[in-house]
């Protein structure tokens, strides 16, 4: 199955989990929640359910996608009277991020991607890892996204919109970590800023890690 | 939307007046891949009457620009107007696309 029969939200959880813990990647603090509301919203953009512009977000249908994921998102931005910037619709659709993880998740593990794993830690606390079953897909993606970043090959809008997502949540960092892609940060910089709900995601991770720093005492 | 064309030294030109959105976007992707179908190796989207647009939109261009490429032609923006070159240079648009300051330009330019 290729990848583009993956929703971003898929794309993004898949790409956020450790290949062999299937554990999720570090990312900065809410940045998995943002990076799943921005793609949601890419996801419904891409669907023609609503447009952006720099200053606000525009319901184009609301028609049902028939994605229940997606449908979810849609219903919770049409439950909203009140217009407001890409960032406004961000921070609403990160409440739901949850239950946005777990329906790709849960898709994932169905699609015989990922498989579900229950674990013991010290015996007491549970936790719930989804370590990969088929990595064609995470490796077909990001063997695209690394031709594109190493290559000057204009990018097919759904990859601007991915590493547009990836560099906002600082997947990216951890996705492409060799040098060779340390040597193209101005390249990978140019594609982050390509897609503007990415980079409206990179502004608020940006004030929620500056503000947190901000709050701890000071040497730490 | 509206979309004119007209050919100049071999270049398609598209002019394109009003509003860019997702509401229209659909209709100017579906005018280039006909262009493409038809053998277009050059097409230039003049922007000078364009008032407004929006990611759909951007995303019209940039898919038509790697289309081109694709087929060993080329894509090329003219006469951007400010509130166009705003959302271009927000999203590095200016650094990755051929912009020319009109048609005329960007029709004698070889890609």
């Amino acid at each position: 199955m290729s990848s583009a029969n993956l929703t971003f939200v898929e794309e993004i959880v898949l790409l956020a989990l450790d290949d062999e813990t299937g554990a999720l990647l570090p990312m900065p603090p809410l940045a998995f929640r943002y990076a799943l509301a921005g793609a949601a919203i890419c996801d419904l953009a891409l669907l023609n359910r609503i447009d952006t512009d720099p200053n606000q977000l525009v319901v184009l249908s609301k028609e049902p996608t028939g994605d229940p994921l997606l449908d979810h998102a849609l219903s919770a931005i049409l439950s909203v009277q009140t217009p407001l910037r890409v960032s406004g619709w961000l921070n609403m659709l990160s409440e739901i991020s949850k239950t946005l993880e777990a329906a790709a998740l849960d898709r994932l593990v169905a699609r015989g991607i990922l498989r579900r794993e229950e674990k013991k830690i010290l015996w007491v606390f549970g936790t719930r890892r989804y370590p990969t079953v088929d990595n064609q897909e995470r490796a077909e993606v990001r063997t695209r996204l690394a031709d594109l970043i190493l290559g000057d090959d204009l990018p097919d809008p759904r990859d601007a919109i991915l590493i547009s997502l990836l560099s906002a949540s600082h997947l990216s960092d951890k996705i492409f970590a060799g040098k060779e892609f340390k040597a193209r940060s101005e390249r990978m910089a140019t594609l982050a800023k390509m897609d503007l709900v990415g980079r409206e995601v990179a502004g608020i991770i940006d004030v929620v890690t500056r503000t947190l720093n901000a709050s701890l005492p000071i040497g730490m | 939307m509206d979309i004119t064309e007209n050919i100049q030294n071999s270049a398609t030109v598209l002019g394109l007046t009003g509003r860019l959105d997702g509401l229209t976007s659909g209709t100017l992707e579906r005018k280039v891949d006909a262009l493409l179908a038809g053998g277009a190796k050059r097409i230039v989207f003049d922007c000078g009457q364009l008032l407004y647009v929006s990611s759909a939109g951007l995303r019209v261009f940039l898919s038509s620009a790697k289309k081109l490429k694709a087929a060993g032609g080329s894509a090329a923006f003219a006469a951007l107007t400010p509130a166009v070159r705003e959302v271009f240079e927000l999203s590095g648009f200016t650094t990755m696309l051929e912009i020319h300051p009109d048609a005329a330009a960007a029709t004698a330019a070889k890609a």
